[in-house]
């Protein structure tokens, strides 16, 4: 099997020895493009980020040029840029390999979004599960201060820009931003209701932009290349490239990045090594992390993987996750499993997220154990949509997603759970 | 101004309004649990979604502001089938016993399952199991009933800035309670906490499964625990009360209500005088007597000495307006005596030569006012524990920013932010307020008081708060002189503003003032002829066998006079008449015992500390041959040759309306809580003062000087009979500074004597850090038996037991 050379813009350094230290990441050109965006208006850094046309990759996919025009030019409270860096979704491991072998990237980055939205402040949120991640990122938040790339006059410009590291405490829905906010200010991270979003009221009261570590770490080409150039890349509006962390039954599980808008047979056969026992084999795939619909293995013949392609089969693109489950997987136990978490992860906040996660959990694991009645499958479907648009933040969604999704696409499995009170799969 | 439609109906708003305030405005009820007025938006309940035109999802309408152009319906599919699926989901783990819940029948919860709940459950997994909290004496859990929508928790750190309600664990496990290691709520407003609960997980201990809801009828009242004057709902059941509750009112007590104004009643029925007595002619003790009897005797009594020789005390807590004007009117003019008073708790009555007017005398900074203020001076006061519901005012100003500085003689447990605490000792007060006056005078030093002079310099909207040890003080005047004199070198107040607050915590000094049951001025203050003789000076009189008859109505003076021995002696020494409700020691030792009425059980005109003129009616029935205090005084002045010009309630009220403004009866009964700090005078300023101090405050090695703190759950006979204010009350105690605890070896908890001029009471000690040298702060009725004081202050010796 050959591995096609891949076009790399985040992940350009981490093959390099010691990628980490501001040494390498200086050899490779490192804080150039941060020294060119430094000397253009914030303006036309914000508009060659929006002609470069990046979505949010954290999951939800929104604009990143867009939501940093969001913030208001003048404010009377400090502008705060923050980056999520919980990466928390269930089967989502790509920041962590920037966090780990090119910090500097995400701070270049960093740098160049809280120039153009005029934040003077930033934090790294980083999950709490990482630890050792976040020392590399504090020790290079240290050596890109020494360098001059960070703190009062940033390169001479006089720009200035101070930033830190918080480690969460390993809660999942800290990764959502408003929960990230609760939870940098030192509360409890349940979500914020919105509105107001963070553009106008985020951090401590002050206008916030929340990105995520990929988005961040992609900006530094954009400003070298041009927006254009990155439009170019990918497929209509999903460009740029994205990264999939590969899991499962799959031969090379990996973090690979791609050109948006690959077919997922290619990334799963081409990068990822093939599923185990062959394309055939296949069930289904989770294409975009825990929370997102699985695709049947007929939608995955044909499904491409860029934002709307994935919409249009039912799913989402979501974080990148992309689980693979070949024929020995019992789809009804894989569901269980995921609703535990996030029956395990809401924040008990609002009542359809923090009762309705219970309830599917509690079915979902009866029906597994052979214990399931009739009508427990339409009340799923109910339930999901009682869940689904009716709480504080997305994790609701998430938790309701899956499962609706499942029984969509695996309906028999779950029935013959339910009447023969056992796994058609053993 | 957005406007928008509501179910096809069309509405302006002012901007930043949500959905939830149109609608309210429009008369639409939109079900919610966690929405409350008072309190900020949580958004958790879910139960508030409406559909708004262009939006994918339902909305909360809690918290979704306004639109130029938005269509709302709050009753489509959309929104019945979301609130049909958040009902089923709050009620899957929520007990389905209604009948066995003590908020069954005015439960939130269960209106709305009847509404958009399913009729049966399809929830075949364990319900959640949630553990009790004991709460202390106010709240009773029922954590299983628990829907999380977290009222309390904001309403504990919000409202009463006492941070003791959280939630712990997530998702659902979360579980909402008190703080790890939290014996009882310490919150003087707890009991709001069950009335916002819109389940049965908080409920009123003291009511918990007395009553129904709907078996209880409600009367509009107006509290009178405290000179606040809170609106209430007094509900009862065979001419019983059960239940007190908050009613709202936003410019007094907003939606709240504290534990006093709450359980106080429970001590209304406990030791009332049933029958009038008398001690037969020839002597021996009280017996039962019919109302002509014992009216007779009073009547015989009083026509037995010389006018001169009679002298009348009331209360300063349970009296209404009218038996106060019908009291004054009878002495003066029915009996012919100038001696009459109602400030048993004063020890300086200098400022009667002015005399003192209504402004003096009350609140000049509306409770809506105090909101407002950047800068707040409290001298000898205790909000918190003197009108809680004031303070509530004040720590919404300190929220936005206002700086207190708080002098006494003991620090405060306080809930204020910004505050700035000095402690004083006891006969140093004129000195350090000359010191604050003099420094804002001058410019460029340093020091405590300069800090103060500073503040108040700058201060836009300056609040002066005279509380009750200040008013009780031995050279009040002077100490009242100052904080005029402070105010007057304000320079930036702005214009109009009025800060000088003499804040009487009392229900009835208000009126009392009014209605001129004092020595040196009559109703209406408008001065009269024959000055007499003051409260201090009736008793001493009385002990001397000077004054010979003393007619008391509504006061045991024992308990309310600054000396207990003093009021024993004058007792013992005069012939007592006595008028009111309980079975005091007054009423045991008087001649003639005329049971009267408390508040609650007759229709009754109170003033508050804002001097805002309310009525309270009648909830419940007195003790069946029980009178109206007025009425008491009318039949006895029917024996006497110019009897009393009123027969009923509206003459009364007819002829005090002439005699004091404000009380015009048809102004009064027509408007709902009256106008503040409406006293048609201004404060006395630019009065000469000697700024003097005390010779100072005496203590050797041998003597410490006891400060007793009045007790705010067990001031008056009422609250003394509440089970619940005695639990609250927390019992006597005496707080002790590190350094005297370590001279004397005392640690907390240990027993401790204190002596003074030979009585001596016995009690718990406390360590305290925060209590200065040779000053020690007591609590407790206990203390009461230690006497009188010396120069106003006690100087005591202590003894380790």
């Amino acid at each position: 099997m050959n591995q096609p050379t891949p076009i790399q813009i985040v992940f350009k350094n981490i093959h390099k020895a010691d990628s980490h230290t501001l040494e390498v990441y200086l050899q490779g050109d490192g804080y150039k493009s941060m020294a060119k965006a430094l000397h253009r208006t914030p303006e036309e850094v914000i508009s060659e980020v929006k002609a470069s046309g990046i979505r949010g990759r954290g999951g939800a996919g929104f604009p990143a040029g867009i939501k940093w025009s969001f913030i208001p030019k003048a404010s009377n409270k400090p502008k705060y840029l923050v980056c999520n860096a919980d990466e928390g979704e269930p089967g989502t491991c790509k920041d962590r390999d920037i966090l780990r072998f090119d910090p500097h990237l995400l701070i270049e980055g960093m740098v160049i979004a809280a120039y153009a939205v005029g934040a003077e402040r930033g934090y790294i949120y980083i999950r709490g599960e990482f630890f050792r991640e976040s020392q590399r990122v504090e020790k290079a938040i240290q050596d890109a201060y020494a360098g001059g790339y960070l703190g009062e006059n940033i390169l001479g410009t006089g720009v200035k820009f101070d930033l830190a590291v918080h480690l969460g405490a390993g809660a999942y829905v800290c990764g959502e931003e408003t929960g990230l906010l609760e939870s940098l200010e030192g509360k409890k991270g349940q979500p914020r209701v919105k509105p107001p979003f963070p553009a106008n009221v985020g951090l401590w009261g002050g206008p916030t932009v929340i990105n995520n570590v990929e988005t961040l770490a992609s900006i530094p080409a954009i400003i070298e290349k041009g927006g254009p150039w990155y439009a170019a890349l990918g497929v209509d509006k999903s460009t740029g490239t994205k990264i999939f962390s590969v899991s499962g039954q799959v031969n090379r599980p990996g973090n690979y990045e791609v050109e948006m808008g690959i077919s997922l047979r290619s990334l799963v056969e081409d990068y990822a090594g093939g599923v185990k026992g062959g394309w055939d084999n296949l069930k289904g795939v989770i294409p975009g992390g825990s929370s997102s619909p699985v695709l049947t293995r007929t939608a995955c013949e044909t499904v491409t993987m860029d934002y709307d392609n994935i919409a249009r089969a039912g799913s989402m693109l979501g974080s990148g996750a992309v689980i693979v489950m070949n024929k020995s997987v019992c789809l009804v136990r894989a569901i269980a499993r995921i609703s535990r978490f996030y029956r395990h992860e809401s924040c008990g906040q609002c009542t359809p997220c923090r009762e309705g996660t219970g309830w599917l959990a509690q079915i979902l694991t009866r029906i597994e154990a052979g214990k399931g009645r009739a009508g427990d499958i339409e009340l799923l479907e109910e339930l999901c949509g009682n869940i689904s648009g009716k709480t504080i933040c997305a994790l609701g969604d998430a938790a309701a997603m899956p499962v609706a999704g499942a029984i969509r696409a695996f309906r028999d499995e779950f029935v013959f759970h339910v009447e023969h009170g056992r796994c058609m799969v053993e | 101004m957005p406007t928008l439609i509501i179910d096809d109906r069309e509405i302006s708003v002012k901007p930043g309004a949500t959905i939830m305030d149109a609608a309210k405005l429009l008369g639409i009820k939109i079900p919610h649990f966690c929405y409350h007025p008072g309190l900020s938006v949580a958004g958790n309940c879910r139960m508030c979604m409406v559909e708004v035109e262009k939006m994918p999802k339902p909305v909360i309408s809690c918290a979704m502001p306004v639109n130029e152009g938005m269509v709302v319906r709050t009753d489509s599919e959309m929104v019945r089938k979301a609130r049909r699926g958040v009902m089923e989901l709050l009620l899957i783990n929520h007990p389905l016993d209604c009948p066995v819940c003590d908020q069954g029948g005015e439960c939130k919860l269960q209106d709305y399952a009847l509404k958009y709940g399913p009729d049966r459950s399809r929830f075949h997994e364990h319900k959640r199991e949630v553990p009790n909290h004991d709460l202390g004496p106010v709240i009773e859990t029922e954590m299983d009933r628990c829907i999380h929508c977290t009222r309390c928790i904001r309403f504990s750190t919000e409202v009463a800035g006492v941070e003791e309600m959280g939630a712990v664990f997530r998702g659902d496990h979360m579980k909402v309670g008190p703080f790890p290691n939290l014996r009882s709520l310490t919150s003087e407003l707890s009991g709001n906490m069950a009335e916002i609960c819109p389940v049965g997980a908080l409920n009123l201990k003291p009511f918990h499964f007395l009553a129904r809801g709907w078996e209880l009828q409600r009367q509009e009242g107006v509290c009178c625990h405290c000179a606040v004057g809170c609106h209430t709902n007094v509900e009862t059941m065979d001419n019983r009360i059960y239940r007190v509750k908050s009613r709202k009112c936003p410019s007094i007590n907003q939606e709240w209500l504290c534990d006093k104004g709450r359980f106080a009643f429970e001590g209304m029925v406990e030791g009332r005088l049933q029958t009038p007595q008398m001690v037969p002619h020839g002597g021996g003790s009280l017996t039962e007597a019919t109302w002509a009897e014992a009216l007779d005797r009073a009547a015989e009594i009083i026509k037995g000495v010389s006018p001169e020789e009679v002298a009348g005390l009331a209360g300063d807590w349970g009296q209404g307006a009218e038996e106060l004007y019908a009291f004054q009117d009878f002495l003066r003019h029915v009996v012919g005596t100038p001696h009459l008073d109602h400030r048993l708790t004063q020890r300086d009555f200098s400022a009667d030569a002015i005399p003192l007017g209504r402004a003096d005398l009350m609140l000049n900074t509306s409770l809506e006012a105090m909101e407002r203020a950047d800068v707040i001076f409290l001298i000898g006061a205790d909000p918190r524990f003197e009108m809680p519901l004031l303070n509530l005012r004040l720590r919404r100003a300190t929220l936005a920013g206002a700086s207190v500085w708080s002098m006494g003689p003991g620090y405060l447990t306080t809930n204020l932010e910004n505050v700035d605490q000095t402690v004083v000792d006891p006969g140093e007060e004129c000195r350090f307020l000359h010191g604050v006056w003099k420094a804002m005078r001058t410019v460029g030093r340093s020091g405590v008081a300069n800090s103060w002079a500073g503040a108040m310099k700058k201060a836009l909207r300056p609040v002066v708060l005279l509380g009750r040890y200040a008013i009780e003080h031995p050279q009040a005047e002077k100490v009242r002189r100052l904080a005029v004199a402070i105010l007057e070198q304000a320079e930036s107040v702005e214009v109009g503003w009025k800060g000088y607050n003499r804040m009487h915590s009392a229900a009835g000094a208000a009126a009392a003032q009014d209605m001129g049951v004092v020595p040196h001025r009559g109703p209406g203050y408008k001065s009269c002829s024959r000055v007499g003789l003051n409260a201090k000076e009736i008793l001493e009189q009385g002990a001397l066998g000077k004054i010979k008859v003393l007619v008391l109505l509504g006061t045991d003076p024992e308990t309310d006079a600054v000396d207990p021995y003093l009021a024993t002696a004058a007792m013992g020494e005069t012939q007592v008449i006595f008028i009111g409700a309980y079975r005091t020691r007054a009423a045991q030792m008087a001649q003639v015992v005329l049971p009267g009425l408390v508040h609650g059980e007759r229709s009754a005109t109170v003033t508050n500390v804002e001097g805002r003129v309310q009525r309270n009616e009648r909830a419940v029935n007195g003790p069946l041959m029980a009178r109206e205090d007025w009425r008491i005084l009318r039949a006895l002045s029917q024996r006497f040759a110019r009897p009393l010009s009123y027969d009923d309630l509206e003459g009364l009220r007819t002829a005090m309306g002439r005699e004091v403004s404000g009380y015009d009866p048809n102004v009064v009964g027509s408007m709902k809580g009256g106008l503040p700090c409406d006293h048609g005078s201004e404060v006395i300023r630019g009065l000469d003062w000697d700024p003097g101090s005390i010779a100072t405050t005496g203590a050797d090695e041998h003597h410490l000087i006891l400060v007793v703190k009045p007790s705010f759950y067990r001031d008056t006979t009422m609250s003394r009979g509440s089970k619940t204010m005695a639990k609250l009350d927390g019992g006597a105690q005496l707080r002790i500074g590190a350094v005297q605890a370590k001279k004397f070896r005392i640690v907390s908890g240990g027993r401790v004597s204190i002596e003074c001029n030979g009585h001596s009471a016995e009690l718990e000690a406390v360590v305290d850090e925060r209590v200065d040298g040779s000053i020690l702060l007591g609590s407790g009725q206990e203390l009461r038996q230690l006497g009188g004081d010396r120069n106003g202050f006690l100087y005591v010796r202590l003894k380790v037991l």
